[in-house]
Formats: C-alpha cells, structure tokens, sequence
C-alpha cells in the first residue's frame, strides 16, 4: 500500500479464543503469592490484601465474557496504517459519530497503563447534541502495542511516528481537521501531533496532564519571570509531590524505559504479576476513586488479552525515552494552535502553572477539586465539560475546524 | 547471641518441584523487536532456551546433593528490634588450626554458593600461604536465611547479622570478604564492629561517595575537572552508564518491591530473566553454563522466604530511596584490601577509594567481573592470600591465628 494510504476499515469485535481463558485460569490456580512486611499498607507496593482477593475474583467470579459482550457494543473497527519504515500495523479503534452532522472531530488518546475504553464514560457525554455546548465525533485508538492494535517490529518507533500514525487514522476516516485530547502519553503524543501536523490537520488540542518543562528566558520570558517569584502555597505542595514522585514513584519508569524487555517477562507469564504492576497505578494514581473489583479486573484483562501482550506496550517508555537518554518532549516544538489544559488534584505531575505555556499557546486552564491521573475515567463529566467549554461558542477554540463547530 | 549451630541440607519438597514444573510448562513469552540484542533487556532466544532447558534438563536433585556436600547450618540470631531471624551458613574449617576467621557476604542477586570456589583454595594449608576458616552465610532473605518481617531493617541490622554470627561461632576477631551487597554491608559492619571485631576486611567492589570540598579537597578539585579532563571522565563513564541505563531495577527494589515482587514469587521466567540480566551484563565474559545459571536461579526460585524477600534489601538500605546507600556510616581505620576486576560495572575513579577506609593493599587484575569469586577464585583467594600472609599488610591481625600451622 502507497505510504499515503490507510487500508480499508473493518469492523471489530473482540473475541478471545476459549484456550485463551482456559490458560489465564490454569495460571491462576497455580499462583504463588509472596510473603508481606508486617504493617506495610502501601509503603512497599500493592498490599498482599488486595493482590489475594484480586485473584480469587478473577479466578472464581470475574466473567470475561459478559464483560466482552459489554465491550463490543462499542462501535470499534480495525484499519491497516502505513508508517515510514515500519511498514503497515493493523490499527484497533472505537468511532463514535455524534447525531450532529458538523460535530467536531475529536481524537483521544490514552496512556500508561491506560486503553482505549478510558473513552468510555467520554462518549454519550461529547457526542450528545444540544444548543448549550458543542458536540464531537469521537475517534479513542488504541495505541501501537496497546488493547487490539499491532506492535512495530523494529526499534525507533517514536513521537514521530506515533503522530504519522493517529494523524493517518484521522485522515482515514475523512477527518482533514480535527482536535485532540488526551493524558499520560496522550499528553506527550498530543505534542508530537502538533509539532508535526499541527495547523495542517490538528487544529487545537488538550492535555489532562500537563507536563512540560521549565519555561526559559529566551523562550517564554513571561512565564520565565513568572516562575522566579516565590511560588503560593498551592504550586509548593504540586512540586513537593511531584518531587516524591520522581523518588518513590519512578521505579517503573526507569525500568521501562531502560530494560522493557527484561521485565516483559514477568508481564507477560504472570497474570498476579501483571495484576500488581498495573493495580498500584490505579490506586495510586487515582483521587480515592472507588474501584470495583470487576472494574479493576477488565483493565487488566485488556493487557493480559491484548493483541501484542502487555510486554509490548511498556516498551513506549524505550522508544520516547531514548533507551533512557532523552525526556519524552525531546523533539516537539512550541506551536500556536490553541492549547487547553486540565488540572486535577490528584495528578501526579504538578508542575508550576506558568511552566504549561512552554506546551503551546494556552487559551484556558481549568482547576478541579477532585480527580486524578485517569481523569477520563474518574471525572468524565468535569473533562467533558473542560472540553465542552473550550470549544463552545464563545470559548477560546470556537470554530477551529472549518465548518464543524459542533452545533446543528 | 543464639542457640548452637544446626547442621542444614537442602531438601526442597517434591510438591514445590512439581509446581514449578507445571509453571514451567504453561510459560507464555512476550515477543521482541527484530535485532533487539541486549538492547531492551535480555534476549528472547537466551530466556527460551534456559527456560526450555529448566524444564527439561535441569536436574534438581542433582544439583542439591552437591550443594549438601557443602559443610551448612542454620543457627538462630537475635537482632535488636527484630526478634530472632534464623540464618543459613556455610561453615567450612581448615585443617590448619590456627587458620584465620573469615566472614565471606554476598550481594544481590548472588547468594551464598558464591563462596563454593573459593573453600578449596582458601581452606588450604600450605607453608608458602595463610589457611582460612571460612563462614558464608545466606543474608536475611536470602538462600536458606528467614527473611525480617518487619520494616527497618538496613545497613546496621544486616551487620548485626552477620557479626553476631562470627561470634556465636566463637569467632571473636575475623576478616571479612565482600562484593556488591557484601561490600555495604561491610561498610555497615567496620563502622560498627571494625578493629573491635573485624580486624580487616577486602572487597572486590570498591563503592564510595563522592569526594566532597570538606571531606577530600583534592579529589573534590580534581573531579570538578571531569568536563575537561578525559582520564576522569573515563574513569566516570562507567557510573554514567549506570545512571543513565542501568538503575531501573535499584530504582525499583529500593521504592516498591512488594509489587515487584509479585511477579518474581509466580514466574519463574520472570524470575530468571530479572537476575540472568544481572549475571550477564556483570560478569567478564563468564562462559555460564545452562546449569550454572539454573542452579543459581534456583537457589532465588526456592529460597525459604520465597524471591520476592531479598529485593527489600534495597528498601531498607534506603529506607525506600529517602536516604543514600551509605549515610550514617563513615570513614574507618580499620585495615582494607581493594580489588580492582575490569569487567566490574560498578567501577569509580580510583583516587577515590581512600575515602572508603584505610587501604593497605590494593591489587589491579586482567580479567574478571563483579561477581569475583565465581569468576575468578583464584585470583580473589590470591589477594587474600596476599593480603594476610607472611610479610603481608596484615599478617598476624588476628591475634593467635596467623593462617599458618
């Protein structure tokens, strides 16, 4: 296929073959948990507590069916995308159109550990018609090595080529114009799009994750002033719990980006392993949301069935990360289209407020009380509504697509 | 102290073989970019094939009948805070009576068979070379050892260990031998026990802080030349590698082990990859045989508090990356013999090793890595020898057991 062309669209649903889950289930009988520190809670990683009774509901009461069947009334699709130097990877994706013709394109793109049913809560929600706020069409993809979608073959697939390939996706699907949102290596694929296809195809876009660096004298001389005053109490406590981040909360980080294949291993054989590497991050990570064990259950089946194993969709951290030598903006650039950037409390990037204009152009930032890193999946209405007003009329971003300004 | 020594064999339950037999024939593998190499970890085709080999070559039993050839026992040992933790040991004796005491401590992820080669040779009596008592015990959680169950247990508690092992074997003064985690715990234990107890002690990973403007001027001066000074900056390379690629398991162990944790106790795929990466990347071109590698994960896979124990070691050295490996410990005098293998990983400018202790003898060798005495027993029972021996730095440190008969 010519390097400009998308394969044709076919519809999707999953279907995880019987030996499959006959597999999962032998696995689960023959878990060999480890012993616990006395009084540890959370201090040395997930609590044996929770990793025990996790396993005993996915083995005993989770039903992966009816959680399928659940799944596929998502309206989902697979196409093949080509990619420079990397041949064409099959692309697995929910569509959703609004009822509204000139609904606003929109794409959302996940992160880590995060997929593409993070959308779900999203979609009645911006694809609902009305006269008080626009309304979007909206595309959630599964990233290369996430959920249904392929995994590149060969090493360097970067920011780059994760931008050639959502853009193409885009255009695939008619879509020449269309806005963007996403957080965790949504965020950081966000900024790579606009570097690279920004003005051209992606019109606006927003971040739940704002991370950024620190703004330079040269470069943003504002938000460089800015940022030498004494920081109010708020930006103190954002950078004393981004600091114990990097400290405590970095271990897998820096092992994914160094040695993803090393810890594949454990990923991929161990569903208690897989279970506990995910878990820590939707309990941490999260504003004290309430998880079912069903809920927990299905994320973390997403990666033990997905297409590519969960070994594969650690490696981002290589490929964005330079094997451990560069940050994950290296090679985005400053663009003008607008920018919209969400806060939530219980983000754990909490960087001054005045380093987010070295993203792009802000045009709004919205404070909540309440939320986290998942902000899709815990706050679905306050980010809905984040969006909503960023491109309603009368919003910073109205009309940015030609002809598509979300209202009948 | 402690109870009397117990004599110790391995003897791993049939029902744990059997489990992970059944574990190893329902292996699912993740795939792997096309000319990975080493590149994002170890490589699929080497974890395959030990895998393969685990599962159907690999014999056990075999195995463990050796290992019980190995003089071991167990003894219980009070550690202040902690209760009483019950430690395996190696203890081998000369026939030279007057040999010298010497604790043998391993690191992570080696564990105590590291000293195996080492018995023979340092066991020996001979006119031309001192003969050593040796004890090689398995750290907390580690081998045959319980693991503490409680948190706090750093630097000074793993020196408590193994000092009050010494003791209880009637060993009031000794040397001490240790790389990777040996070598901070040594640290640990000359801070506490250092001339008192341990007369002397060796290590074949010389790890120290930077030199700072107070504490060594001139060092502090020369290392500010790095930017401009090619012979430091390639004697800082190998930290710089480290930083940059190697630290993702340290990082990791040392903040959420327990999650970590999960996976090391349930695969024994995952577990062999985590720790093959380890014994390749840090030996010199050690030419492991499948059984060799096999053994030594097998010793992980069936320790007594179970794979997911020992990484908290790096937790309560750090007490969970709040503090540096080596706070709270400072410069001693008591007599230290550093060995300088080539294939070390964890190599610093060699100016800088005086600021560890009181270096009285130093030794540069052509070949051999971090896990020494593994790789080169001959060459570590050598400086040893050396170090100890008539006309040696140290001769006669221990008082009454000068090696010789």
């Amino acid at each position: 296929m010519a390097a400009d062309k998308a394969g044709a669209e076919q519809p999707f649903t999953i279907s995880i073959p019987q030996a499959e889950l006959d597999l999962l289930r032998q696995k689960l009988v023959l878990i060999r948990f480890p012993d616990e520190i006395e009084g540890a809670g959370w201090d040395y990683g997930v609590p044996l507590e929770d990793t025990r009774r996790l396993i005993a509901h996915w083995k005993d009461a989770f039903d992966w069916r009816a959680a399928e069947a659940d799944i596929n009334l998502l309206p989902m699709f697979t196409r093949d995308i080509a990619i420079e130097g990397f041949g064409t990877l099959n692309i697995h994706y929910i569509h959703k159109r609004s009822e509204i013709a000139k609904a606003i394109p929109l794409l959302f793109v996940h992160g880590w550990p995060g997929h593409f049913l993070e959308v779900r809560k999203l979609l009645p929600l911006l694809t609902a018609g009305s006269p008080d706020h626009p309304s979007f069409h909206v595309v959630a993809v599964s990233l290369p090595g996430f959920g249904f979608s392929e995994t590149p073959k060969k090493p360097g697939f970067a920011g780059r080529q994760y931008a050639e390939l959502v853009n193409k996706l885009m255009l695939s699907l008619g879509y020449d114009e269309y806005v963007y949102q996403g957080g965790d290596w949504g965020h950081a694929v966000g900024a790579h799009l606009a570097t690279h296809f920004g003005h051209r195809n992606l019109k606006a876009w927003h971040s739940n994750m704002p991370l950024s660096d620190k703004p330079k004298l040269f470069s943003h001389p504002i938000a460089f002033i800015r940022n030498l005053f004494p920081h109010d109490k708020t930006t103190r406590e954002g950078l004393q719990v981004t600091a114990e981040f990097l400290s405590k909360g970095c271990g897998y980080m820096t092992e994914q980006k160094t040695k993803p294949q090393t810890l594949g291993y454990s990923l991929a054989d161990s569903p208690v392993g897989l279970l506990a590497w995910i878990y820590e991050k939707l309990v941490t990570w999260t504003d004290s949301y309430p998880w079912t064990d069903d809920e927990v259950l299905e994320w973390v089946s997403i990666y033990w069935f997905s297409r590519a194993g969960p070994a594969a969709s650690i490696r981002i951290y290589y490929e964005m990360m330079g094997g451990g030598s560069k940050d994950r903006l290296s090679g985005t650039k400053w663009t003008s289209i607008p920018l919209g950037l969400s806060y939530f409390p219980r983000e754990h990037w909490r960087l001054p407020k005045s380093w987010g204009a070295t993203l792009g152009k802000v045009v709004m930032r919205s404070q909540h009380d309440k939320g986290g890193h998942f902000a899709a999946f815990e706050q679905p209405e306050a980010l809905a509504d984040d969006v909503r007003k960023m491109f309603a009329k009368g919003g910073p971003a109205y009309g940015v697509v030609a002809g598509k300004d979300g209202y009948a | 102290m402690g109870s009397w020594a117990k004599p110790f064999t391995v003897a791993v339950p049939d029902a744990d073989l059997e489990l992970l037999h059944k574990k190893l024939e329902l292996a699912t593998f993740p795939d792997e970019l096309q000319d990975a190499g080493w590149d994002y970890g170890a490589p699929l085709a080497d974890i395959k094939r030990l895998t393969a080999y685990w599962k159907d070559s690999f014999d056990w039993r075999k195995a463990e009948k050796a290992i019980n050839e190995l003089p071991q026992f167990t003894t219980d040992i009070e550690v202040d805070g902690f209760g009483s933790l019950n430690i395996h040991f190696v203890h081998q004796k000369s026939k030279v009576e007057n040999a010298i005491p010497l604790l043998f401590v391993h690191g992570w992820p080696g564990q105590f068979l590291e000293v195996r080669k080492l018995l023979p040779i340092l066991t020996a009596g001979s006119p031309d070379h001192p003969s050593f008592h040796v004890v090689a015990p398995s750290l907390p959680g580690f081998g045959f050892s319980e693991a503490p169950n409680k948190p706090g247990f750093g630097g000074f508690q793993y020196a408590e260990v193994v000092n009050k092992l010494m003791l209880s074997l009637g060993y009031d003064e000794y040397a001490y031998q240790g790389g990777d985690m040996g070598h901070i715990v040594g640290v640990y234990a000359t801070n506490a026990y250092g001339n008192r107890h341990i007369k002397a002690w060796h290590t074949n990973m010389p790890l120290y802080r930077a030199p700072t403007l107070f504490s060594n001027p001139l060092l502090f001066l020369e290392m500010l030349t790095t930017p401009f000074n090619k012979r430091m900056q390639e004697q800082l390379a190998p930290a710089q590698r480290f930083q940059t690629k190697g630290r993702g398991y340290f990082l990791l162990q040392s903040t959420k082990p327990q999650t970590l944790g999960y996976s090391l106790a349930d695969s024994p795929v995952g577990l062999l990859a985590w720790i093959y990466e380890k014994l390749y990347e840090s030996v010199d071109n050690y030419p492991f045989t499948e059984d060799e590698v096999l053994e030594w994960i097998s010793i992980h896979w069936f320790s007594r508090a179970g794979p997911a124990a020992s990484p908290r070691m790096y937790y309560g050295l750090t007490s969970g990356n709040e503090r540096e490996l080596f706070d709270g410990t400072r410069w001693t005098s008591t007599p230290l013999g550093v060995a300088f293998f080539p294939g070390e990983p964890a190599r610093l400018p060699k100016s800088w090793v005086h600021t560890i202790g009181k270096v009285v003898f130093q030794s540069e060798h052509d070949a051999g890595g971090h896990f020494a005495a593994f790789e080169q027993p001959a060459k570590l029972a050598g400086d040893l020898r050396k170090m100890f021996g008539k006309g040696g730095p140290v001769y006669g440190i221990v008082p009454g057991k000068d090696g010789y008969a």
